[in-house]
């Protein structure tokens, strides 16, 4: 039912295989596969409500914070199934950092809204390695230039596209293998959304990147593979030059030439 | 550190990796446990308060009765048939000799040191039943009189050591027995505890909460109405929501104050009558019902009040005829929560005056009265057995009265909630 | 003298004025061409109802408050009055009494002179009633009419009829502010002639609190009325001891219930939590004073303390952390669940624990709500009356033992208005001397943490 594009093969650093998600009696997703390799930058695209954020939200298990919410199929990291009983949550999460939507830092200062992952986790044996981390992943998150005078303001006084990065950093802080990226830039405008792009350029290649987005535009600015989700199933998956210059699906076809919502 | 710590760390660093993450679960379980263990901790109190009361209480549900066969017929007591109607019958039975034909009747029967311990105030309960039935008069009856508190004591094992034997003899016989006391919910309040009831606190509990409600619930529903619909947005209405939602929060004693200053200063005469009590009260419950009657107003749907503009209703019709109705459910949620409250305030009606002894049911809203939780604090002094059981039992009558207040409250809310 | 008949009549003189109106408008109606008037007749009729009933209503609610002022006056310039005590309360009870005779509220009498009283008093009942009843009539009559008299066709009936309860509207909204002043001034007033007696210095910062209600008025002795030692039992009972045991266990239970505990638990703790919080605290009182207090003294002691206190400070405390611990919680419950989601899942993605999450981020970011909550539970265990006046005692000291008795200043105010002291002997004014500290404190931490609620909400918006 999903079309697959011709693709190389490479090592999966996350590989799915029939995951389905019910929210209550209502399935979010359909018995979804695909792999997610770190050379490259993976983005889910569909219309709303078509179980992107949810597949993506199975990766760290973020779907546990919903009460109801319930997954069936495989999720593997580097081979492990990240669903196991015994699989510890917490060592998974810190491998697979998450941005959201929304720019959500902490009501505390910048410095130590990046210190908390490596803090929680115990990253640094002192300060000075603290204030190591906290300067390369700010630098990393392209903030280091603009908030190294103001480590100690709050975090929230930031700016939206600010903000963003900050959580950007925030999430690198932990050293995570994949990072998450859940419409990283649908809150923010087209200068910091721009300054977003480049930033998961220079990311790429360093850790698996997957980002769900609405914009088709942006899906062919920053990935190199796209899968088109809709009502739950996943449509369509290959490099994102072939879905976006030759879809094989007449459905991922009317929606990326904007003929469906 | 290299770019990739965690993949290319030794095992030592593993190792320790390993212990931080046992001990932060450690933290989690132990936070986890504190939690449970704070629940627990409140759970607790309230049922070893509970369960305080109940034990304490249930045995006030009964009192200590002597049972003594009178023989009216022949006592010779003679009263006109007349005086039985009238309102002083009372004082009438007493001088016509009914309680030294009582006296007579249980020394025939239980003795010269029995007939000593029957309750003093025995003579009214004979009373008030030949006022309610006259035909006793011709009639041999065995009578179930209140024991004294201190035989009641000594069936009970304590009290006067020298009471004992008489206590054993007579529950022997079957002349002493503990039973159930339908009269205390029909009594008024008295020196002794085994002839004390609550009808006369019960009462003037309803009446004071008649006037509350009579006085609170119209204000607070018309001024919510005001500030919800109406109210520009100026200082004064500014003024009006910071002086409710902090009456809310005033203790209710300050409130007491008032009513002594300002209702007992204009109304001397009503000192501890209901009337004053009330509109004491109506003050303090006022502001809640004014906020939860606006949150519920504020809760109905824009789309009711258009709908009524749309086709030409004035802004007062619109509210009196769509927004109120629809409202309603959740006003009287909160109007009931804020009569439970005033229904189990003490502290304002003791400033008032409201804590005299009331031995009658109050006639009307002006009488003199007690309420329940002032009968709770009145009684709470006497160290007597007898009046710790009679005050948990009153206590548990209370706590009846909110439960069903509150149940009633949370089943309109839940209706309330379905319905919008 | 109840108001009960003159109300009735003045109810049927309004429906007859509404069934008149109707009639006139209906009339009105039919002679119009387009058989429409600017108002419905319901309108006409209401206007004229609410002119006829309105003041003729408030007129009687009035006689009924101030008529037995007269009829007492009436009655002292009778014949039989000249026998009365001059003064005192010899001839308040007469009075009374014989009010209380001529009104059937009574059989007996225990003074002679009160029968004699009866007729004059019966008389002047009467008077006083006929006057009511007719001026009420009247009154109600004449405004009815004039309504009536102003119905026209062209008659604005509907806006007439919505300006008067738009008015209604108001001044149910002005009660608020009435009863605030009316607060604030009652204790001004009283607390001003207490000063008069005693310096606000001395009554502030003196540490000696004996006032005998009993004793003359004549010179006071200003060094008895030291309130120190109330505000220290009650700060040390209210906030100390009370708030040792309503914050942990209250917020524990906030956070447990809303972040681990499964439905079933919350369905069966929520209205327990509730429950506690609808106990009235005259049982919180009693329960205290009957197996708390013991208990304390029993620990007390245990411990090896001389003689330790059957009411004590730790006893009144204990219990009324119990009763502020839902109040805690559910402030708590409120401010963490303003936090938004985002917040709490921006931590657990990072792979930090519930624990940590609750701990690094909820509780800081929740802290203003959780702050401004513990303040009003302040504000409400300081004002708390019935436990302390039923487990606290008695006695003024300033002393840092718990298993000693203390007193604070609901106690004290309890304890000086309600024995017999007149208005005019300090130790009755200084209860309301108390009563300002009390509501000024209250005021002050209600004011400063319904302004931290609010920020902290408009934060979060």
């Amino acid at each position: 039912m999903t079309t697959y594009h011709e693709l190389d093969p490479v090592e999966a650093k996350i590989a799915a295989r029939d995951v389905s998600v019910f929210y209550g009696d209502q399935q979010a997703l359909d018995r979804v596969s695909i792999d997610i390799g770190t050379e490259y930058v993976t983005a889910f695209i569909g219309p709303s409500g078509c179980g992107k954020s949810t597949l993506l939200r199975t990766f760290n298990r973020m779907n546990d914070t919903i009460a109801n919410a319930r997954v069936e199929g495989e999720v593997r990291l580097d081979g492990v199934d990240i669903y196991r009983s015994d699989l510890d949550v917490v060592q998974l999460r810190a491998r697979v950092g998450m941005v959201f939507q929304k720019p959500n830092p902490f009501p505390k200062s910048i410095y130590e809204n990046v210190a908390y992952g490596p803090r929680i986790h115990g990253l640094a044996v002192n300060r000075t390695e603290l204030d190591a981390i906290v300067e390369r992943s700010l630098r990393r998150a392209g903030l280091w230039d603009e908030v190294k005078d103001r480590l100690s303001d709050s975090g929230t006084a930031l700016s939206g596209g600010q903000q963003q990065r900050l959580c950007i950093a925030r999430a690198i802080a932990v050293d995570p293998e994949v990072i998450l990226m859940d419409e990283p830039c649908s809150a923010l405008d087209p200068i910091a959304t721009a300054r977003i792009e480049e930033l998961i350029g220079e990311l790429k290649g360093r850790y698996a990147i997957v980002i769900v987005t609405h914009s088709m535009q942006q899906a062919a600015r920053v990935s190199q593979r796209t899968a088109f989700f809709h009502l739950g199933r996943m449509v369509e998956y290959g490099k994102t030059s072939d879905i976006f210059t030759n879809p094989r699906e007449e459905r991922t076809k009317d929606y990326i030439t904007g003929r469906y919502g | 550190m290299t770019e990739r710590a965690s993949t290319d760390a030794g095992a030592a660093d593993g190792d320790r990796a390993a212990r931080r993450l046992k001990a932060r679960y450690a933290a989690e379980r132990r936070f986890r446990a504190l939690g449970l263990a704070a629940i627990a901790c409140s759970v607790a109190a309230l049922l070893f308060l509970l369960v305080t009361m109940i034990g304490n209480g249930m045995s006030g549900f009964r009192r200590t009765e002597l049972r003594v066969p009178v023989d009216f017929a022949r006592a010779g007591l003679r009263v006109e048939p007349a005086r039985l109607g009238a309102i002083d019958a009372l004082p009438a039975l007493r001088q016509a000799g009914l309680s030294q034909v009582l006296g007579q009747a249980a020394a025939a029967s239980l003795g010269p040191d029995g007939a000593a311990e029957l309750d003093p105030d025995a003579w009214r309960e004979v009373a008030r039943a030949i006022i309610a039935d006259p035909g006793l008069l011709q009639r041999r009856v065995v009578l179930s009189l209140p024991a004294s508190d201190n035989l009641a004591a000594a069936q009970r094992g304590d009290g006067q050591r020298r009471l004992r034997p008489l206590a054993t003899r007579l529950a022997a016989q079957g002349k002493l027995v503990r039973a159930w006391d339908p009269g205390f919910l029909t009594r008024a309040d008295s020196t002794h505890a085994q002839s004390v009831g609550i009808w006369g606190a019960l009462k003037g509990s309803l009446l004071t909460m008649a006037v509350t409600m009579a006085l609170a619930f119209p204000i607070g529903v018309l001024a919510a109405v005001y500030l919800e619909e109406y109210a520009p947005r100026n200082r004064w209405t500014d003024l009006i929501e910071v002086s409710i939602s902090n009456l809310a929060a005033v203790p209710s004693i300050i409130f007491g104050l008032l009513g002594l200053a300002l209702f007992v200063g204009l109304f001397p005469s009503w000192r501890s009558a209901p009337l004053i009590g009330g509109m004491t009260l109506a003050l303090m419950t006022m502001p809640v019902i004014v906020i939860s009657a606006r949150a519920a107003i504020g809760a109905v749907p824009p789309s009711a009040r258009d709908a009524a503009l749309a086709i030409g209703a004035s802004r007062i019709q619109v509210v009196f005829h769509h927004v109120l109705p629809l409202a309603m459910p959740g006003i009287m949620t909160g109007t009931i929560i804020g009569m439970a409250r005033a229904l189990g305030e003490t502290a304002p009606l003791l400033m008032i005056g409201m804590r005299a002894f009331v031995a009658t049911p109050p006639a009307g809203l002006t009488a003199p009265a007690s309420v329940l939780p002032v009968q709770i604090f009145l009684w709470s002094d006497e160290i007597d057995r007898g009046f710790v059981e009679r005050t948990s039992a009153t206590i548990i009558v209370l706590l009846l009265f909110l439960l069903a207040m509150n149940g009633l409250a949370i089943h309109l809310r839940n209706r309330f909630e379905k319905r919008l | 003298m109840s108001p009960v008949i003159p109300l009735l009549l003045v109810l049927g003189l309004a429906t007859v004025g509404w069934l008149v109106a109707r009639a006139r408008a209906r009339i009105f109606r039919r002679a119009r061409p387009g058989g429409r008037l600017d108002s419905r007749p319901q309108y006409h009729a209401w206007f004229v109802a609410l002119c006829a009933g309105l003041p003729a209503g408030l007129f009687a609610l009035a006689w009924s408050a101030f008529s037995p002022g007269l009829v007492v006056m009436r009655v002292l310039q009778a014949p039989a009055a000249a026998a009365l005590p001059a003064e005192g309360i010899l001839r308040d009870a007469i009075l009374a009494e014989a009010g209380a005779l001529a009104t059937r509220h009574a059989t007996g009498a225990f003074h002679p002179l009160a029968r004699t009283l009866v007729p004059a008093f019966e008389q002047a009942i009467a008077h006083y009633a006929q006057v009511g009843l007719a001026v009420t009539l009247l009154l109600g009559f004449a405004t009815g009419t004039w309504a009536f008299l102003r119905l026209r066709p062209d008659f604005r009936a509907r806006t007439q009829v919505e300006r008067m309860i738009m008015a209604a509207l108001l001044l149910a909204s002005l009660a608020a502010i009435l009863t605030t002043f009316g607060i604030f001034a009652s204790l001004l007033a009283e607390t001003w002639r207490f000063f008069r007696f005693v310096p606000p210095g001395d009554f502030l910062f003196g540490n000696h609190w004996s006032p005998d209600p009993m004793a003359d008025v004549g010179p006071v002795a200003t060094d008895s009325y030291g309130a120190l030692p109330l505000f220290w039992g009650t700060f040390a009972i209210g906030v100390v001891i009370a708030m040792l045991v309503a914050i942990p266990l209250g917020l524990m239970s906030a956070i447990h219930l809303t972040q681990y505990a499964s439905p079933a638990l919350r369905r069966w703790v929520k209205p327990m939590l509730e429950m506690l919080a609808g106990v009235p605290t005259v049982v919180y009182g009693y329960f205290a004073a009957l197996t708390v207090a013991p208990a304390v003294r029993r620990l007390g002691e245990a411990l090896g303390l001389a003689n330790p206190s059957s009411e004590s400070a730790l006893a009144a405390g204990l219990v009324m952390g119990i009763m502020i611990i839902p109040f805690v919680s559910s402030m708590a419950d409120d401010a963490i669940a303003a936090v938004p989601a985002e917040m709490r899942d921006g931590s657990l993605a990072l792979g930090a624990t519930r624990f940590e999450t609750i701990h690094r981020v909820l509780i800081p970011a929740a802290l203003p709500g959780i702050v401004a909550g513990i303040m009003l539970a302040i504000s409400r265990a300081i004002g708390e009356t019935m436990i302390v006046v039923m487990a606290a005692g008695a006695t003024a000291r300033l002393t840092a033992n718990p298993f000693e008795s203390m007193t604070t200043v609901t106690f004290q105010i309890v304890a000086m208005l309600t024995g017999e002291g007149s208005f005019d002997h300090p130790a009755t004014l200084s209860a309301f001397a108390l009563g300002m500290v009390l509501f000024l404190v209250t005021l002050a931490l209600n004011f400063v943490a319904l302004r931290v609620v609010l920020r902290f909400r408009q934060a979060y918006d």
